[in-house]
C-alpha cells in the first residue's frame, strides 16, 4: 500500500474507495470465493471475486473502513482449510458498482493452480450426517466446500465438477440449488452429492449383492461383527477392515495378506468430549499426539499402547506402539458409529504396492484376502494411502505423506531456474514438481518393484505436470543406477541430473527449515548409493545444499547377499562378527556357505549404513534373524530398550579422505553377551549410537564453524535414538533440527533432490 | 608325441612343436572324413535342403573344467545350441584355440577329447581350426571360439515377430544350474558337487519342438539367464511377459545357493536349456513331448505372453508382482 493511500484512509474512513486485492496461498478448492462473497455482503461491499493464476482476485468498493474490514476478514475469518496470504492490494478508481458477483474463472488463467488434499468431514457435515431430519442423514458421500475428496477425484484442472470423477453424477434439482446459491455452504462444492443423485454403496459377499446404501452398510457392519474381513472402498483407495478386538479375525487377515508381523492401523469411533475417548481405551496419547490424531489431515498416529491393551494382541506384536486414527470420510463415520468398536483399517494392497483404487482390481487382487467387499461408484482417479506420523521430541514427524496431507506444497527458497521433476528413490517413492517458487510433492506411492507401483509412479509424474499446467524440462533422480525411478528418468527425452541419496536427505532437512549457513547433518538409513559405489547410510555431512562434504561415517563392513540383507538381519550381524574376527555362525540354515562367500568376497558390498548396525543389534540381542517387514528388527529393538544405560564409547579415527569413522566393534562384546538382559543391551546400543552422533558433532565443532545439527534418514524415525541425540546435543548448545512435514525416510528424497538441484544451479 | 607336460610358446611358432600339438591332440580327437589339417580351407557339402545358418561364439570360463562339463563341451554346445534354437540342424564347426603358455598338456587333451565327444554326439564335424599360444599371463589357460553352419528346413519360420498375446512360455528344465555350478567351482566351495552344469546340446529338444505348428520362437538362456531372454522378447515385441515364480523349475541346491549369496536364479546362465514361446493350445503337448526327450524331463509351463508395455513381470509366490529389469552391472541392493 502506498503511503498516500494510507493517509487517505486515515483522513476519511467513511469515504468510498475501490481496492484490488490479490490473495494467494491455499485458496483453491476450499470454498474461498463463496466465503469472500458472504463477507462482502456482510460489509456491504460491491465488486467481484474471481480466480486468476491460481490466486483469488477481489475488486472491492465501499466505505474505506468497510473495505479495510473486508481485507482483514480475508485472513482472520478465512475458511478453516484455507491458508490465505494477501499478496497485493492496490487502490483503484471507484466506479460505483451496485452488487457483488462471483465471476467465472478463465480457464487460461489457471496456470497457477492449487490442488488441495482430500479433506476430512467437517463438523457441520458430521452434524447433518447424524441428523434424521436432514436429507443427507447417514449419506456416506456428504461433503461441502470445506470438506470432501479433492486430489483423489480431480482428473484435470481447473477444479470444476466436469473435471472430476463426479462428472458422471448430474446434480438433482435440490443439489443444483445449493450449488448455485452463493449463500449456501455447498455453493460450487464440486463433489456435491445426495442420496438422490450421488454415489451409492454396493456390498458383495459371494453370491450376495446388495445395492441399497443403507442395507449395504448394515451388511458390512454385520460381517465385521461376525469376524469377517471386508474390503472397503474409501477416499484414496480400499481398506481391509476387520474387528480389531477379534484376535482370530486379525490372525486370519495376517495370514491371508502374508503379513505375519507388520503392525496394522486401527480406526477408532469418535467418542467423548474431544472425540478420543475410544482411542484412550487402547492407547495413551500425549497432548501432542492427541492433537495429531484430531488434525484435519486425520493421519495414522503411532501411540504407546496401554499396559492393559484391550484389543487383539496380534495388532502390533513385539512393539509398544499402535497406529491409530479417526474416521475421516462420512462413510467411515457411519461405519464406525454403527459398529461402535475399533476396526483394523489397513491398506488394501499387495505389500509395497500403492493402495488399490479400482473395483475390478480390488476384486482380482483382494479376493483371496477379503470375505466381502463394500464398493462405491465414485471413481478414484489416483491413489492416496493414509498418512502416517509419529511424535518425536514432542513434535510430529511425517513418516508417510498421504491422503489428507498430500499433495503438499511448499515455497522454494528462491525461484528455480527451470521446471524440474524429482523422481525420488526406489522404496517409499514420492515425486515432486518444482517451478517458479513452488514445489508440490505427491503422496506416498510405494516401493517401485511391481508393475502397478511403476504405473502409478508414471501416472503421478505425468498428472502433477498436467494438473499444475507445468511441463518439466529436466529430471532429477537418485545416483543409484538400479532404482526404477532412475531407469524411468533415463528413458525420458529430458536432461537428467542426479543427486546422491544422503545429500538429498540432508538437503531435504535443510530446505524444510529454510536453513542458512553451514550445518552438520547426519543422514542415517538402511542403504543408499554412495559416491564411491559403496553403500552409505551412516554418514554425516558438513556444509549446505550443493556443497555437502562427507565428514563422518562408520567403519565399513562387508554385507553378503545383496538386497537380502535388508530382510535378513543375521547378515548384518554376521558381517560385523566376521569382520571382528569371530568365527560365529548365525543360527540359520546353510550359514557356512554365506561365511565362505563373505571370505571370498562373492557378491558382498561394503557398507557403512547405520540401519544395518541396528539390524545387527536386533539379530544379536533379540535373535531376530529374519524380518517380515522393513525395519522390524530395529523397531522391536527400540520397543525393548530401557531408558537408562551407560554408553559404550566407540573409538573414532580419520581415514585417508578425512572422514571421521566410528568403529562399531567395541559394541560386540555387550551385544553378544546373552547373560545380560535384552532390554539392557538394547538400551546400551541406543545410547551408544546416540553418543556417536554427539562425539562426531563435538569433534567436528573444533574445526568447523557450525551451530546447527540436523538428523535425517530413516534411522532417525527411531524416537528413542532421536530423543537421546537431541537432548544431548541441545545440552551442548547445538541447535538441533528434525523433520516435520518432509519424511526423514526416502519419502523425503524428492524434495531434497529439488533443493540439491537448485543449489547446484547457483554454482 | 608331445615331450613337455606344459604348453610352451614354441607350440605356437609354426614349427615341429606346433605340428605335433595339432596332430597329437586336435587331429587325433577330432578326426573325421572332412577334416584335413594340411588344407588352408575345407571344402564341405551339405545334403540338406533349406536355408544355411551360421553362428559364432567365443568361450572363456573359469575353471576350464567344472562338474558336468568343461570349456570344450561348452564350445560345441554353445554354437550348436544357437543354431538349434533357430530351428537349424548343425553340420559343421570351425574351432579356434587360444592357449596360454603353461597350460598342462594333459588338461588340454582332456578338454579336446570332451569337445570331440560333444561334437560327435551333436552330429557336427569340426572341419577347420587354428591354434595360437599366448604368453603366460595373457590368457586364462584356454580360450575357444567356434563357428557353426547349419541348415534350417524350408517352411520352418521362427522369430520374435511371430509371438502373440496369449502365447505361453515354456522352459525345458531347471534354470541357473550352469551359473551356480561354475561359480561354486571357481571359488572352490566344497558343496560344488551338489550342482552340475546343465551343459548339453539342446538339439533333441528343438527338433521335438519344431514339429509343433504353434511354435513361435526359441532361445537358449545363456548369459543373463531366463530373465534376460524374456526381457529381450518384451523389448522387441512390446508385449508383456509374465513369469510364474512357483512354476519355474529351480533345483533345491541352486535355490539354496542363490538364497544364501543373494543371487537371482532367473538371471543365471544355463547351457542346456531352451525357452520356447508356443501357442497356448500347443503348450501341453510340447511339454509332454519334451518330458520324454533327453534333457527335458523337468520341462514346465512357466508363463504367458500378454499385451502390455515391454515389461517382464514375475508373479511371486505371495501373490505379489515384481518387474524383472534388464541386468545392469552387478545388481546392487536398493532397499533402505
Amino acid at each position: 500500500m502506498s503511503a498516500a493511500t494510507t493517509r487517505h484512509i486515515q483522513a476519511d474512513a467513511t469515504a468510498t474507495i475501490a481496492r484490488h486485492i490479490v490473495v494467494s496461498g491455499r485458496v483453491q478448492g476450499v470454498g474461498y470465493r463463496p466465503f469472500v462473497y458472504r463477507i462482502a455482503s456482510e460489509f456491504e461491499i460491491t465488486g467481484s471475486v474471481y480466480n486468476g493464476g491460481g490466486k483469488v482476485h477481489i475488486h472491492a468498493e465501499g466505505a474505506a473502513a468497510a473495505v479495510d474490514r473486508l481485507q482483514a476478514a480475508l485472513i482472520d475469518r478465512a475458511p478453516p482449510l484455507a491458508r490465505p496470504a494477501i499478496e497485493s492490494r492496490v487502490d483503484t478508481e471507484f466506479t460505483g458498482l451496485l452488487d457483488f458477483t462471483i465471476r467465472p474463472s478463465g480457464a487460461s488463467a489457471e496456470a497457477d493452480v492449487h490442488i488441495p488434499p482430500d479433506l476430512f468431514t467437517c463438523d457441520e457435515c458430521v452434524a447433518e450426517l447424524n441428523n434424521p431430519n436432514e436429507r443427507r442423514y447417514r449419506y456416506p458421500f456428504i461433503n461441502c466446500t470445506q470438506c470432501g475428496p479433492r486430489y483423489t477425484i480431480i482428473a484435470a484442472t481447473p477444479y470444476d465438477r466436469p473435471n472430476t470423477s463426479m462428472n458422471d453424477f448430474p446434480l438433482c434439482a435440490a443439489c443444483q440449488r445449493e450449488y448455485d446459491n452463493p449463500h449456501d455452504r455447498r455453493f460450487h462444492a464440486q463433489p456435491l452429492a445426495c442420496p438422490d443423485c450421488g454415489p451409492s454403496l454396493e456390498y458383495i459377499d459371494g453370491e450376495l449383492r446388495i445395492e441399497q446404501t443403507e442395507e449395504a452398510l448394515t451388511a458390512t457392519v454385520n460381517a465385521i461383527r461376525r469376524g469377517a474381513i471386508v474390503a472397503v472402498k474409501g477416499v484414496g483407495g480400499y481398506h481391509l477392515m476387520c474387528d480389531a478386538g477379534n484376535d482370530e479375525a486379525v490372525r486370519r487377515l495376517r495370514q491371508r495378506k502374508h503379513r505375519p508381523h507388520k503392525p496394522l492401523a486401527v480406526m477408532f469411533p469418535i467418542d467423548g468430549e474431544d472425540g478420543l475417548a475410544a482411542v484412550r481405551q487402547a492407547v495413551e496419547p500425549t497432548a501432542t499426539e492427541a492433537q495429531c490424531i484430531a488434525d484435519p489431515a486425520r493421519p495414522i498416529v503411532l501411540v504407546a499402547k496401554r499396559p492393559d491393551f484391550p484389543l487383539a494382541k496380534t495388532l502390533a506384536p513385539g512393539l509398544t506402539e499402535l497406529g491409530v486414527f479417526l474416521p475421516y470420510s462420512p462413510l467411515h463415520h457411519v461405519l464406525l458409529q454403527d459398529f461402535g468398536q475399533p476396526v483394523v483399517a489397513t491398506s488394501g494392497n499387495v505389500s509395497g504396492e500403492p493402495v488399490i483404487t479400482d473395483r475390478s482390481e480390488a476384486i482380482n487382487r483382494l479376493d483371496a484376502i477379503a470375505d466381502a467387499f463394500l464398493h462405491h461408484d465414485r471413481p478414484i482417479v489416483r491413489p492416496a494411502d493414509d498418512a502416517v506420523v509419529r511424535v518425536i521430541a514432542n513434535s510430529y514427524q511425517s513418516l508417510r505423506p498421504g491422503r489428507g496431507s498430500a499433495p503438499a506444497e511448499r515455497e522454494l527458497p528462491a525461484k528455480i531456474e527451470t521446471p524440474t521433476i524429482a523422481v525420488g528413490g526406489h522404496m517409499k517413492n514420492t515425486v515432486a514438481l518444482a517451478w517458479d517458487r513452488r514445489v508440490v510433492m505427491s503422496p506416498h506411492i510405494g516401493d517401485l518393484d511391481s508393475p502397478r507401483s511403476i504405473l502409478v509412479f508414471q501416472q503421478v509424474a505425468t498428472d502433477l505436470q498436467n494438473l499444475y499446467n507445468v511441463s518439466a524440462t529436466r529430471i532429477v533422480c537418485d545416483l543409484h543406477p538400479g532404482y526404477a525411478s532412475t531407469r524411468w528418468a533415463k528413458h525420458q527425452p529430458l536432461p537428467v541430473l542426479t543427486a546422491q541419496h544422503h545429500r538429498a536427505h540432508a538437503s531435504a532437512l535443510y530446505g524444510e527449515h529454510a536453513g542458512a549457513g553451514t550445518w552438520l547433518v547426519f543422514a542415517w538409513d538402511g542403504v543408499g548409493y554412495g559416491d564411491d559405489a559403496t553403500l552409505w547410510g551412516g554418514e554425516g555431512f558438513i556444509g549446505q545444499p550443493g556443497d555437502w562434504r562427507r565428514a563422518t561415517s562408520f567403519r565399513p563392513f562387508n554385507l553378503v547377499g545383496g538386497d537380502r540383507a535388508a530382510r535378513e538381519p543375521w547378515r548384518s550381524a554376521a558381517a560385523l562378527a566376521w569382520a571382528a574376527g569371530h568365527d560365529w555362525l548365525p543360527p540359520v540354515d546353510d550359514a557356512a556357505l554365506a561365511a565362505k562367500a563373505w571370505q571370498k568376497n562373492i557378491n558382498t558390498l561394503s557398507s557403512s549404513a547405520a540401519g544395518r548396525l541396528f539390524d545387527a543389534a536386533a539379530a544379536f540381542v533379540l535373535k531376530r534373524q529374519f524380518a517380515s517387514f522393513e525395519g522390524q528388527g530395529p523397531m522391536e529393538l527400540e520397543s525393548m530398550a530401557d531408558d537408562r544405560a551407560k554408553p559404550v564409547s566407540l573409538p573414532m579415527s580419520t581415514d585417508a579422505d578425512g572422514v571421521l569413522r566410528a568403529d562399531w566393534q567395541a559394541l560386540l562384546p555387550i551385544l553378544t553377551d546373552d547373560d545380560r538382559p535384552m532390554h539392557e543391551r538394547a538400551a546400551t546400543f541406543h545410547i551408544s549410537m546416540a553418543q556417536v552422533v554427539v562425539d562426531q558433532a563435538l569433534s567436528l565443532r573444533d574445526e568447523h564453524n557450525f551451530a546447527t545439527v540436523g538428523l535425517t534418514g530413516g534411522v532417525f524415525q527411531n524416537r528413542k535414538l532421536t530423543e537421546l541425540v537431541t537432548d544431548r546435543l541441545m545440552t551442548l548448545g547445538f541447535d538441533v533440527r528434525l523433520h516435520r512435514d518432509i519424511p526423514a525416510n526416502d519419502g523425503g528424497l524428492c524434495f531434497g533432490q529439488i533443493i540439491e538441484t537448485m543449489a547446484t544451479d547457483r554454482q | 608325441m608331445i615331450e613337455d607336460r606344459h604348453i610352451i610358446l614354441a607350440h605356437g611358432n609354426g614349427g615341429r612343436f606346433m605340428r605335433e600339438l595339432i596332430a597329437g591332440i586336435f587331429a587325433r580327437h577330432l578326426a573325421n572324413p572332412d577334416l584335413d589339417v594340411d588344407l588352408d580351407a575345407a571344402p564341405v557339402t551339405i545334403n540338406d535342403d533349406g536355408t544355411p545358418f551360421i553362428s559364432t561364439d567365443g568361450f572363456i570360463v573359469q575353471p576350464l573344467e567344472f562338474p558336468g562339463g568343461d570349456i570344450g563341451s561348452l564350445a560345441v554346445h554353445g554354437t550348436v545350441n544357437d543354431l538349434a534354437v533357430c530351428g537349424a540342424r548343425p553340420h559343421y564347426l570351425t574351432l579356434n584355440a587360444f592357449i596360454e603358455e603353461g597350460l598342462e598338456v594333459e588338461q588340454l587333451d582332456r578338454i579336446v577329447a570332451s569337445l570331440a565327444t560333444a561334437a560327435k554326439k551333436a552330429g557336427v564335424r569340426v572341419v577347420a581350426g587354428d591354434t595360437k599360444v599366448l604368453p603366460r599371463g595373457e590368457g586364462g589357460g584356454l580360450y575357444l571360439a567356434t563357428t557353426g553352419v547349419g541348415i534350417r528346413p524350408h517352411g520352418l519360420e521362427l522369430g520374435m515377430d511371430k509371438i502373440r498375446d496369449g502365447d505361453t512360455i515354456v522352459v525345458s528344465g531347471p534354470v541357473g544350474d550352469h551359473g551356480v555350478c561354475v561359480m561354486l567351482a571357481r571359488e572352490e566351495f566344497e558343496i560344488s558337487g551338489d550342482v552340475q552344469s546343465d551343459c548339453a546340446s539342446v538339439l533333441p529338444l528343438t527338433e521335438a519342438a519344431v514339429k509343433f505348428a504353434g511354435l513361435r520362437f526359441m532361445r537358449d538362456p545363456t548369459r543373463g539367464g531366463l530373465a534376460t531372454v524374456a526381457g529381450e522378447i518384451a523389448q522387441h515385441t512390446g508385449l508383456e511377459l509374465r513369469l510364474f515364480e512357483t512354476a519355474i523349475p529351480v533345483r533345491d541346491p541352486v535355490r539354496m545357493v542363490c538364497d544364501m549369496l543373494g543371487y537371482d536364479p532367473y538371471y543365471l546362465a544355463c547351457e542346456g536349456r531352451v525357452v520356447a514361446i508356443v501357442a497356448a493350445d500347443n503348450a501341453d503337448a510340447l511339454i509332454a513331448d519334451w518330458r520324454e526327450t533327453e534333457g527335458g524331463k523337468d520341462a514346465a509351463l512357466i508363463g504367458k505372453v500378454r499385451a502390455g508395455n515391454s515389461k517382464v513381470v514375475l508373479e511371486t509366490e505371495l501373490a505379489g508382482e515384481r518387474v524383472l529389469e534388464e541386468l545392469e552391472d552387478d545388481p546392487l541392493p536398493r532397499i533402505c
